[in-house]
């Protein structure tokens, strides 16, 4: 191997590993964010505070709302009021079952069986949430006691979910933050080891001596993709042992292609750090691109819902076919036509990142 | 003059948009000479060495170093010079081994050669720490040592040097001398800006910039003649309304330099006939003492004095 080459690889992984911060920022603080974001992202609606609104002999109302506690996403909310209405508005219940005059059974038994759910919708994700839990006891509930039609249904649903049977948002959110934070680490440590280059004066010695440009180029980002792809696997693990993150494709595929996501990565701070002067502007170019990059990626909103021009940004964005590729592969087993399309327009991305950073890359001040 | 010359600048103009930091320079620089190059900040003198190491492209002009122009390319002017910048250029994170290692890495040596040649150096710089060392350790002095051992590590003909001693100890920048006197007697050519005037007068020859302009290049007691035809006058406050009169003193016209030197002045005589008669006066409130001009002088006069438009 080129000497130069390896005379820089040597030098920037002492650099990294030596102090103790950023071997924190790059071993500790992935796991931390995982654990936070596996943990706090989370779709599954919990804890519930349900009240309740009937007469004592309410049989089937009082079936409702007991497989509603039973379910585990609600809980009994405080029956201090006397207003259903009052419940929600003092924040004692975010939903309330309301019977009909009469009660829910007599009611059904009339022939109009109308029951009422108050929900406090502040959070409207949470509200659509527990309109479907409690449609979804509902359900359950006149079925098992046949309330409505003693004959089978002619058609019934057999519903199978496959790749996330229990469809535990963690199984598909940690793939996604494993991305991001793989993205994170890359961009920002190459960029601002660029940058604290320039800002220590030692960049001027590196371009003083005779070395050409793409020396300095790999010199500086080759250790960091190698860097970054050495913390897949540690994210991997602890993904795997925290979320139970399941691994039905190959390693093999999700190594290569985290290897080309890290390259692409890499050129992107590359790129980065032709425009910063310091660390600072590093920094804050690596967040620039990031934020958006975040919300544009599919990790945590669905890029197909998306505006036109917001998903023509999306399919700019390389982390988008990243967490994508790892979805796939750890959830589904990995589709090759997938997997290689996302990698190709992943490759061409760090070729354009690549050319545009080496002709903006000068070897002398101008 | 190819023969003799490690560095020959001819007509050297750099631009920066509108702005010239560099102005029609012409000057050579003998094989193994120590050649001061001087000036005010800004004047253009990092930015005259940047040109000659290869690390700027020159507007205008024409620029060889040991033999090559950087139309030839600038990797093998690159391997002839050592590079020593006005920043500490060594790495703080890294031990005293692990920056030559990585500078021997960027000039690609032969480990062998490299041991060697970095041996050498550390014992010529009387280097007596161990090699793990951190540079974040060492004294500013020692540090500066160290970096001119890595700019020697590929063994260049010629060493620029661009205010190598700026913010160490008087006693560091005695030691740094002896080792830039030693390097001109192994036959090193060594360029080198300074703003101490004492490591200027150890210079073979200097060349005087200001504004991007060279305005005087010859050796530091030629200059001093040349700058000072008339003895200097060195004036020593002996009443304490002494410094009241210099104003009035000043615009007689007596005095083509007449500038603060610590407690005391320097003057210098531009027309005898009103010095005559103001000399008396002079007497009453000063010690008047003839002294030989330091390069000092030489530098307020031309570079500081001329600069501020101050010829009185």
């Amino acid at each position: 191997m080129n000497r130069t080459i390896l005379g820089f690889l040597k030098k920037e992984f002492v650099q990294t590993l030596r102090d103790p911060r950023m071997r924190m920022l790059l071993f500790l603080a992935p796991i931390i964010q995982l654990t936070l974001f596996g943990v706090a992202i989370s779709n599954d609606i919990k804890n519930v505070r349900l009240g309740v609104f009937m007469q004592p002999q309410d049989t089937v109302l009082q079936h409702i709302y007991d497989r509603c506690l039973a379910s585990g996403w609600f809980i009994p909310a405080p029956s201090s009021q006397t207003d259903p209405y009052q419940q929600i508005q003092s924040g004692d219940a975010e939903a309330v079952l309301v019977a009909p005059e009469g009660g829910l059974t007599r009611s059904i038994y009339r022939g109009d069986g109308q029951l009422q759910l108050l929900v406090n919708a502040t959070n409207a994700v949470r509200a659509q949430g527990i309109e479907q839990y409690v449609n979804t006891v509902i359900g359950l509930v006149t079925s098992d006691m046949n309330l409505f039609s003693p004959v089978t249904p002619p058609v019934q649903l057999d519903f199978r979910i496959f790749y996330n049977p229990t469809m535990e948002t963690a199984v598909y959110m940690v793939p996604g933050v494993m991305c991001l934070l793989v993205c994170l680490l890359t961009i920002v440590l190459t960029s601002m080891s660029i940058s604290r280059e320039k800002e220590a004066g030692t960049f001027e010695m590196l371009i003083a001596a005779p070395v050409k440009p793409w020396e300095v180029i790999l010199g500086k980002t080759l250790p960091y993709v190698l860097l970054g792809v050495s913390n897949i696997p540690l994210i991997l693990i602890a993904a795997q042992t925290l979320f139970a993150v399941p691994m039905k494709g190959s390693l093999l595929v999700l190594g290569l292609s985290s290897l080309v996501f890290v390259c692409t990565t890499v050129s992107v701070g590359l790129l980065i750090s032709t425009f910063a002067r310091d660390q600072q502007q590093s920094m804050m170019g690596g967040f620039l691109f990031l934020f958006p990059a975040n919300l544009l990626s599919g990790m945590m909103f669905p890029v197909e819902n998306m505006p036109e021009v917001l998903k023509n940004l999306a399919y700019l964005n390389p982390l988008m076919y990243f967490v994508a590729i790892l979805r796939n592969i750890t959830l589904k087993g990995g589709e090759a036509h997938l997997i290689l399309h996302h990698l190709a327009i992943l490759s061409l991305m760090a070729g354009i990142c690549m050319v545009v950073s080496f002709r903006r890359f000068n070897t002398t001040l101008q | 003059m190819a023969d003799t010359s490690a560095v020959e600048v001819n007509g050297l103009w750099v631009k920066y948009g509108d702005f010239a930091a560099v102005r029609n320079v012409t000057f050579s620089v003998v094989r193994g000479e120590i050649f001061g190059f001087l000036g005010a900040n800004g004047a253009g003198k990092t930015t005259t060495i940047r040109v000659l190491c290869g690390l700027l492209t020159p507007t205008e002009g024409t620029v060889r170093v040991c033999d090559l122009s950087p139309q030839d390319g600038l990797l093998p002017i690159k391997r002839k010079v050592g590079y020593m910048s006005q920043k500490f250029t060594l790495y703080n994170d890294l031990s005293v081994g692990e920056n030559l290692d990585f500078t021997a890495s960027l000039h690609k040596l032969d480990p062998a050669v490299y041991r060697k040649q970095r041996d050498e150096l550390l014992r010529f710089i009387a280097f007596d720490r161990p090699l793990n060392t951190m540079v974040l350790d060492l004294p500013g002095g020692i540090k500066q040592q160290v970096s001119l051992a890595a700019s020697l590590l590929h063994n260049p003909e010629v060493i620029f040097l661009d205010e190598p001693t700026a913010g160490v100890t008087p006693a560091a920048r005695v030691r740094f001398w002896e080792l830039i006197r030693q390097l001109a007697g192994l036959g090193k050519t060594i360029f080198v800006t300074t703003h101490y005037m004492d490591e200027a007068e150890q210079c073979q020859r200097v060349a005087l910039m200001r504004d991007g302009e060279l305005i005087a290049i010859d050796t530091p007691a030629n200059l001093k003649k040349s700058t000072f035809p008339q003895p200097l006058l060195e004036l020593e406050p002996t009443t304490k309304t002494a410094t009241t009169k210099i104003a009035e003193w000043k615009s007689s016209g007596a005095f083509d330099l007449f500038e603060p030197y610590g407690i005391r002045y320097h003057a210098s005589v531009a027309d005898q006939k009103i010095w005559k008669a103001i000399e008396a006066d002079v007497e009453q409130h000063f010690h008047i003492k003839s002294i030989k001009p330091s390069l000092e002088d030489v530098f307020i006069r031309l570079v500081e004095g001329k600069s501020h438009g101050a010829s009185i």
